[in-house]
């Protein structure tokens, strides 16, 4: 097992802004793999990371037009472990003089290889990320975070202490962390549950447009309300599911990427920022709102583009109110109005933002965040289908997790 | 009645930390060079500004409550039978508490609730210990 822990950014350098394109996606069969799983017909057999990348890898490849030859960079993501980069590139066929294990999540994957490329490690990774956290039966929550008696001194390197430190007053899990800062938001602007309702609704019906998406019923209110809760005040609706999948980025020197298949996709910029202190207060009271303006305005300082110039978002919707925290604390609508923003239409096409245009991890997949970039991807392109954002031409994705944000900008290559 | 309780994070100042709830006493770190109070307790540097000179300070064990969640799901596999209640407590000193409600349920919960402390026996893995939970104030 390879080390895929924690990274560190390269700095949101505007020398290093568009250096880099994307210019192939690939994505595993996220519903049909679902039902599989459900349903376990005879000879299923539980997918792999190698089985799950391999596909997601061979469709990137075949979506950029290039040859296996023009590779030259391989990075692996996993969550959960895996085999190293130098395992993964031969089994895949590719002569790779850069492989190399990055992270996990995409809370700062895409930046670093693109830094790689710009100190010319490479001029083309694929980037593959794989998850099997569905079929591994991974549990979330409880003593799946815990210090195992080995306390971790100062909260640095592992997971942060509010993963594991309440376990007495049986207080763990992300869902709690969202639970806890909207119980409070209820209070502070006097919303209820049937309004953040519109979320999960929201993105339910983005999914509703996409093949691969597990989850294309409509959500109705009445279904929502009477849905179990995991932790109150979030129904099952308001937490993301889990599936099993993979997503490929093939990213490339930007001098090269031009006249490939597809109109090429610029990686503009990027920030990081992440709660040094009391971090229940920034999170409950603030909503992570000094991390999200700090971090996105690093990604759009290097991008050299204005919040209002971005015409397309993609939020880490690990729960229906954590995409508020982040459409909130980016900007795109003032504190405590996020839900009535949503309810408004200004999150879907026609409105101020349309977000998480493909079902998100609500409703499309649990990709830990690398399918809402190859979401942003299809939209710069033109070729996001039926909430497709017309002329769209700079958006931003953004990773939250409990006390830090990654945010990245991307432009079409051609503007 | 002694109440079976997921593990508590020990070793070093944690112990201490759970030494003085075996008094019956809240007590935190505050850093003596920048005065930035703890919560939870921090291993060996102050979060704030680095230093390493900690006294433990005694809470009043007022406080308010500052938001709340209810556990539906299972996630300590029937050690704690769900639902149960859990309160985010602004302690009058500052920091922001998590702990369980003690004759009140989520029902009875309002912003700013006023809360005064108090113990129950526990145990886990570890052993027993008394924990620090809020009533009404």
């Amino acid at each position: 097992m390879a080390g895929y822990g924690a990274i560190t950014m390269p700095p949101s350098d505007p020398a290093l802004s568009r250096k880099v394109s994307i210019v192939g996606i690939g994505e595993t069969d996220y519903g049909v793999d679902y039902q599989a799983e459900r349903k376990r017909p005879e000879g299923w057999e539980p997918p792999t990371e190698e089985s799950l990348l391999t596909t997601a890898f061979e469709r990137a490849l075949a979506d950029s037009g290039l040859s296996r030859e023009d590779i030259d960079g391989v990075t692996c993501s996993f969550t959960y472990g895996g085999p190293p980069a130098e395992d993964v590139s031969r089994m895949l066929g590719v002569k790779a003089r850069f492989a190399q294990a990055n992270g996990n999540i995409m809370a700062g994957p895409l930046p670093v290889a693109c830094a790689a490329i710009a100190e010319g490690k490479a001029d083309c990774i694929a980037m593959v990320f794989a998850v099997a956290s569905r079929s591994a039966g991974r549990l979330f929550g409880g003593m799946t975070h815990s210090t195992g008696g080995v306390p971790d001194p100062d909260g640095e390197g592992g997971a942060p202490a509010s993963y594991y430190y309440f376990h007495p007053w049986g207080w763990s899990s992300q869902a709690a962390h969202w639970a806890l800062i909207f119980a409070h938001y209820q209070w502070k602007y006097g919303v209820g549950e049937e309004d953040l309702y519109h979320v999960a609704a929201q993105v339910r019906r983005h999914a509703m447009a996409q093949d691969n998406a597990v989850m294309r019923k409509e959500l109705t209110l009445e279904d929502y309300m009477a849905s179990r809760y995991i932790v109150r005040p979030l129904h099952l609706f308001d937490i993301c599911i889990v599936n099993d999948g993979a997503v490929c980025l093939i990213i490339r020197r930007a001098d090269l990427a031009r006249g490939l298949n597809h109109v090429p996709v610029d990686v503009a910029g990027w920030g990081y920022s992440k709660i040094k202190q009391d971090k229940m207060h920034t999170m409950v009271r603030e909503q992570l709102r000094p991390q999200l303006q700090a971090a996105s305005g690093d990604a759009l300082a290097m991008a050299g583009f204005r919040l209002d110039q971005i015409r397309h978002f993609e939020g880490y919707d690990a729960s229906s109110f954590h995409l508020i925290n982040q459409v909130e604390g980016i900007g795109f609508t003032a504190p405590g109005t996020g839900l009535s923003f949503c309810k408004d239409g200004q999150m879907t096409l026609g409105g101020r933002i349309p977000t998480n245009t493909s079902g998100g991890n609500l409703s499309q997949a649990y990709m830990q965040g690398w399918s809402q970039v190859a979401e942003a991807v299809r939209q710069l392109r033109g070729e996001a289908g039926t909430y497709q954002v017309p002329g769209v031409e700079v958006s931003m994705t953004n990773l939250a997790q409990t006390d830090q944000t990654h945010p990245i900008v991307y432009v079409r290559g051609d503007c | 009645m002694t109440e079976k309780r997921p593990d508590r994070t020990l070793g070093g100042s944690h112990d201490t930390f759970w030494d003085w709830c075996g008094k019956g006493e809240l007590r935190l770190q505050r850093c003596g060079n920048c005065d930035h109070l703890h919560w939870p307790v921090v291993g060996r540097k102050c979060e704030a500004c680095g230093e390493q000179a900690f006294t433990w300070e005694p809470m009043s064990g007022r406080g308010k409550v500052v938001s709340w969640t209810t556990f539906q799901q299972d996630y300590y596999r029937g050690l704690l039978a769900v639902p149960y209640d859990t309160i985010l407590v602004e302690l009058d000193e500052g920091p922001l508490f998590m702990s369980n409600p003690k004759g009140f349920g989520w029902q009875d919960l309002s912003a700013d609730m006023p809360v005064k402390l108090a113990f129950i026996d526990a145990e886990d893995s570890a052993g027993t210990f008394r924990l620090p939970v809020f009533e009404r104030g």
